[in-house]
């Protein structure tokens, strides 16, 4: 899943300053998971907003909405007709879901409300870590299903820094070494040979390439 | 007439090696390196120049090499992944040779939050053992990543480093396999208080012969104080300093505390002599250059011996 | 000043398990206050969202209490605990818009404290307020609990 963080209020007010119709508009997938931009959070949001101006003495009108998903048209849709009743969208989707929105309504102000934060995993409840930066070249394979690029804060290919101590790493003493996991793992999963390999320079081509990245399947598009 | 490294003529020719570390100032003035690499003269054979070492912008480590090399010095020039991809790496690489420089010494270095510049983007395109492979290719291939030919290969003897106290312990000699493995052809070790601990990683070193594929120098550091020596156990990840060396500090006067801090460098260093496949020392006295020469004398190491241009 | 001398309206939100007879015993104080008190039972503390706690304080209460069972005596182990961390999730929303934290408070109902709901909400009104009028009514039309 995408990972997100409410942005600080003075920061939305700031941006909101200039509005006084906004739809405030949540996603109900990644960040509905994350707890930041789901139906709940969006009713917060909202109700503070509103208690805000209130306080200030201004007058806003804030309606709330929650699609399933702001980064795949069908849903945005659903803004269709709404959307050009208000100054602004106030978006609780990831970076994705806040652009998708904007380009479906081109003369749509969009702002967001989160800062979009990392592809990771529901740990425990509550808590969530970031486990891959979609390199586009998996090596998941060769390092034991535990990513260096992401969870090694050197993404080193070749095994652990000198500071790896007790298992953890030494940027971090709550985060476990990430070569202290892919040997324990590459020796437990029998892979003993990994071990000793020396793994070439990355492909960095495949993430950063040209600019954005696409993929274009022809099986799964439309005729239009 | 092309120098060669010292470093690499007083290795081969079996002789115990004696390298020092100097650390750039925080500022333009190339004085400080000139006086630093003054105090070492005579003293060892090489100079590791640090590379922005924990994440702290200081006067470039080529800039300081080229600068040694004009005081007389043979200077290690230290780089590490961190701060530039393999574009800059590469180049870097090809400047340094042509400035003179005959070692460099491959590190992925201190992670950028360490430093006074946390803000900044961690580069990391390649990692250690990577950028060995990449200047041990350039330099016996020709070659650059990729395969494209070079019009006049580097010259550079190849360093790494290893840290026999960090963790997994049994990985780390295999890591130290690999950097050989890679192209490394000698190692300077992480600062040994620990020497039991030492010699059992010695030990697997051995059994692997991998004293056979890399000459070894091991790390030492003179402790200042007992508060030094706590701060180091406690605070910089991956040192081992046993609490006998921390309590044997506090045991003597604080002004008589240097002075033991010297003497059990001294120690340390007349232990690596004795060890089998240990074929140097690599003094890192930290903000302390002119610890050297003493530490070099009372270790039996001076003079060093001049070894001749063929 | 106490709380009802103030004229501050209250909003209680608290655990069943309390008060068995809640439903019965809370009549009388709403019947007295009218629209100045709301009580919203739940069936455990642990129910609570911060979007209540803030829906309460933006239909006009000034003072917002969630009443729990003492720690350790939840029916259901741990839900006045994680009760504890939403309230205080609350409270840090509503201190970013400039509202005073301690508009929204958790209790424990202690060994000390009567048993029924009403008993208990009588004890609250009684205490020294905290707080004044809250900004989010006195500067906008009050419509308190209407809808
Ligand atoms: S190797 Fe690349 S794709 Fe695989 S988990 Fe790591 S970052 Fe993601
Ligand atoms: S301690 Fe481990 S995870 Fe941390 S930077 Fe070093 S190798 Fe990577």
């Amino acid at each position: 899943m995408i990972t997100a963080e409410r942005k600080p209020m003075a920061e939305i007010k700031a941006m909101l300053a200039p509005y006084r119709k906004i739809l405030v508009v949540g996603c109900g997938t990644c960040v509905a998971e994350c707890a930041s931009g789901g139906e709940k959070e969006v009713g917060l949001l909202a109700s503070a907003l509103r208690m805000d101006a209130q306080i200030e003495g201004r007058t806003i009108e804030v309606r709330e909405m929650t699609i399933d998903r702001q980064c795949v048209y069908e849903f945005i849709d659903k803004l269709t007709g709404v959307a050009d009743r208000y100054e602004v969208i106030l978006s609780l989707g990831c970076g994705a879901g806040v652009q998708a929105v904007a380009e479906a309504f081109p003369k749509m102000l969009v702002i967001p409300a989160l800062n979009t934060t990392f592809i990771g995993e529901t740990k425990e409840p509550g808590l969530w870590v970031e486990n891959c930066r979609a390199c586009g070249d998996c090596k998941l394979g060769y390092f034991a299903a535990v990513c260096p690029v992401t969870r090694c804060a050197k993404g080193l290919y070749n095994g652990p820094c000198g500071g790896s101590k007790n298992g953890v790493c030494e940027v971090d003493p709550d985060t476990p070494c990430a070569w202290q996991l892919i040997v324990e793992r590459l020796e437990n999963t029998g892979r003993n040979d990994l071990l000793e390999a020396i793994y070439p320079p990355a492909d960095w081509s495949r993430q950063q390439g040209k600019g954005p990245r696409k993929i274009a399947r022809e099986d799964q598009r439309s005729e239009s | 007439m092309k120098a060669d490294s010292n470093l690499k003529k007083v290795l081969t020719q079996n002789v115990f090696a004696v390298t020092a570390e100097c650390g750039p100032p925080k500022g333009a003035d190339p004085g400080v390196i000139k006086k630093k690499g003054n105090l070492l003269k005579g003293y060892v054979d090489s100079v590791n120049v640090t590379d922005n070492q924990t994440g702290v912008v200081r006067l470039c480590s080529m800039a300081a090499c080229a600068i040694l090399r004009q005081e007389g010095l043979d200077p290690i020039l230290q780089m590490v992944t961190r701060d530039r991809n393999r574009i800059a790496l590469q180049s870097d690489v090809l400047g340094a040779s042509s400035l003179g420089i005959r070692n460099i010494l491959c590190l992925s270095g201190d992670h950028q939050s360490f430093g006074n510049q946390q803000q900044a983007k961690g580069v990391f395109d390649i990692d250690s053992i990577q950028l060995i492979q990449t200047v041990r290719r350039m330099r016996d291939s020709g070659q650059i990543i990729g395969g494209e030919a070079l019009s006049d290969p580097p010259e550079l003897f190849i360093g790494a480093v290893a840290n026999p106290f960090a963790d997994p312990f049994d990985y780390r000699v295999i890591r130290l396999g690999k950097k050989a493995a890679a192209g490394a052809e000698f190692i300077q070790t992480q600062c040994i208080y620990n020497v039991k601990r030492f010699k059992e990683w010695m030990k697997q070193v051995l059994d692997r012969g991998l004293d056979k594929k890399v000459y070894i120098l091991g790390g030492v550091t003179p402790l200042k104080s007992a508060r030094m020596a706590e701060y180091m156990s406690k605070q910089v990840a991956g040192m081992d300093v046993p609490g006998d060396v921390i309590d044997r500090l506090k045991g003597v006067d604080p002004k008589d505390q240097r002075r033991e801090g010297i003497r059990i460098a001294v120690e340390t260093i007349g232990a690596l002599k004795e060890m089998e496949g240990v074929r140097g020392v690599h003094i890192m006295a930290i903000e302390w250059e002119d610890a050297v020469p003493q530490i070099v004398e009372e270790a039996g190491l001076y003079p060093r011996p001049r070894i001749s241009e063929e | 000043m106490d709380q009802r001398t103030a004229g501050l309206n209250i909003a209680i939100f608290f655990c069943q398990q309390l008060d068995v007879n809640q439903d019965k015993n809370r009549r009388s104080l709403e019947k007295e206050l009218g629209p100045r008190i709301r009580f919203f039972p739940l069936p455990c503390s642990g129910r609570i969202d911060p979007l209540h706690l803030l829906r309460a304080l933006e239909s006009g209460a000034d003072m917002v209490y969630l009443i729990a069972c003492p720690e350790g005596a939840c029916r259901y182990r741990e839900g006045n605990l994680r009760a504890k961390k939403r309230v205080r999730y609350a409270q840090q929303l509503i201190e970013e818009i400039g509202l005073e934290g301690v508009r929204i408070e958790m209790i424990n109902r202690t060994a000390e404290m009567p048993d029924d709901i009403d008993a208990i909400a009588r004890e609250l009104l009684a205490r020294d307020a905290k707080v004044s009028i809250s900004p989010v009514r006195s500067n906008a039309i009050l419509s308190f609990m209407q809808k």
